[in-house]
């Protein structure tokens, strides 16, 4: 009670970490759409593109350290994303997944890369747009592989049903593929991201002020600073797990309408 | 299909249920301030879980 | 402090819904390493019960906004 006291005395109040602070002003005064989040998102795309270029160019066939860290991570991509999945005629995919899963998984790491320390995805707009190519991928693929009148016919109309009952049914059909699909996609990426800053930020912030505190406040501050440092940790898994989702649901989506049955 | 259809086939489902609730519950909300009554919201949420769970039936459970 | 007592209504009305699913799933695995033929019969049950409970997290999600 008496180190409360000391601690509000001062007249520093903790201000906890919110959606606010997901807002960040413009670099210059003067552009306002130039912030940290699209530098960074820019930033994502030259450092991609540079290091599988550079990884790529003098393929040989004993690879250096660094042309095997690039096929490693294609490797992966086109095994676990692209045959196992899509089958057969997987490789008209393979520059789309691949080039989604490297940059989401390039801008989910700036979360805990010291100085850039900023998910992109948490913002929701690069979610959304992430979230509407896919959706327009897998229904320009399946309108293509099916002809138009099949799509629509299959997404609409379940077999075997009743006729008065596609009342109920087919609104719902028509809202899972059009809206809730491409919604929950770039939702989940975003909510992910957004509450592993959030979290990290409170356990990081909130160390360091208690760490300022009396005495017996100092320790809880140690401890509160090894979580941020564990969760730290944590969110590397969980980034690495995100990007790899988002980019095995479109995959998934692509195969679905490729795919004859329903 | 490959053996990671369950993975898609989890997300189907909540996205049936969620897209059922969520139409015809939004229906029987509009519906209710329309009429100036309170049940239909209710009866809107309870069709559309029953229409998302009959469409998940229909699709994974036969 | 502000906010409203629905959300954490919510909250505790979800821990139902978690606790099945992870049940449901658990025996589902279960089933599938002891018996990996027993997959295509399974995987429907596990499905619709994973779909019910799943649908009781959902109904509160949208008590909490809708009461």
């Amino acid at each position: 009670m008496r180190a409360l006291s000391v601690f509000s005395a001062k007249g520093d109040e903790f201000v906890p970490p919110s959606s606010v602070d997901f807002v960040l002003p413009p670099i210059f005064e003067n552009i306002p759409f130039i912030t940290k989040p699209i530098l960074l998102v820019l930033l994502s795309v030259l450092l991609v593109s540079l290091f599988f270029s550079l990884s790529a160019r003098k393929a040989a066939v004993v690879p250096s350290k660094f042309q095997f860290a690039g096929e490693l991570v294609y490797g992966f991509v086109r095994k676990d994303l692209g045959q196992e999945i899509l089958g057969h005629d997987f490789k008209r995919f393979m520059p789309y997944l691949f080039s989604l899963f490297t940059f989401i998984l390039t801008n989910n790491i700036f979360g805990i890369v010291p100085f850039l320390q900023f998910p992109s995805f948490s913002r929701i707009s690069f979610a959304y747009v992430l979230g509407i190519i896919t959706f327009g991928v897998f229904h320009y693929v399946g309108i293509r592989k099916q002809g138009i009148k099949k799509y629509v016919k299959d997404i609409m109309f379940m077999p075997g049903v009743p006729k008065p009952v596609y009342i109920l049914l087919t609104p719902i059909e028509i809202a899972t593929f059009l809206v809730v699909r491409p919604l929950t996609l770039s939702l989940r990426l975003f909510a992910n991201m957004f509450a592993g800053h959030l979290l990290l930020m409170i356990f990081i912030l909130g160390g360091e002020h208690l760490l300022q505190g009396a005495i017996a406040m100092k320790a809880v501050g140690f401890f509160a600073f090894g979580m941020g440092i564990a969760l730290t940790f944590f969110e590397f898994l969980v980034q690495c797990l995100q990007a790899y989702i988002f980019t095995l649901l479109t995959a998934l989506y692509i195969a679905g309408g490729l795919a004859d049955e329903h | 299909m490959s053996k990671r259809s369950d993975e898609s086939a989890i997300w189907t489902i909540l996205g049936y249920l969620l897209s059922g609730l969520l139409f015809w519950g939004g229906v029987g909300y509009f519906a209710d301030r329309f009429f100036n009554t309170s049940y239909l919201t209710l009866v809107g949420i309870l069709m559309g879980m029953g229409g998302g769970l009959y469409l998940v039936w229909l699709r994974f459970g036969r | 402090m502000t906010g409203t007592l629905n959300l954490v209504g919510y909250g505790l009305a979800a821990i139902g819904p978690g606790l099945a699913v992870g049940m449901i799933f658990a025996a589902y695995i279960n089933g599938v390493a002891r018996q990996p033929e027993a997959r295509s019969v399974l995987q429907p049950i596990a499905f619709l019960g994973f779909a019910m409970a799943e649908a009781l997290a959902l109904f509160g999600l949208v008590l909490a906004f809708v009461l």
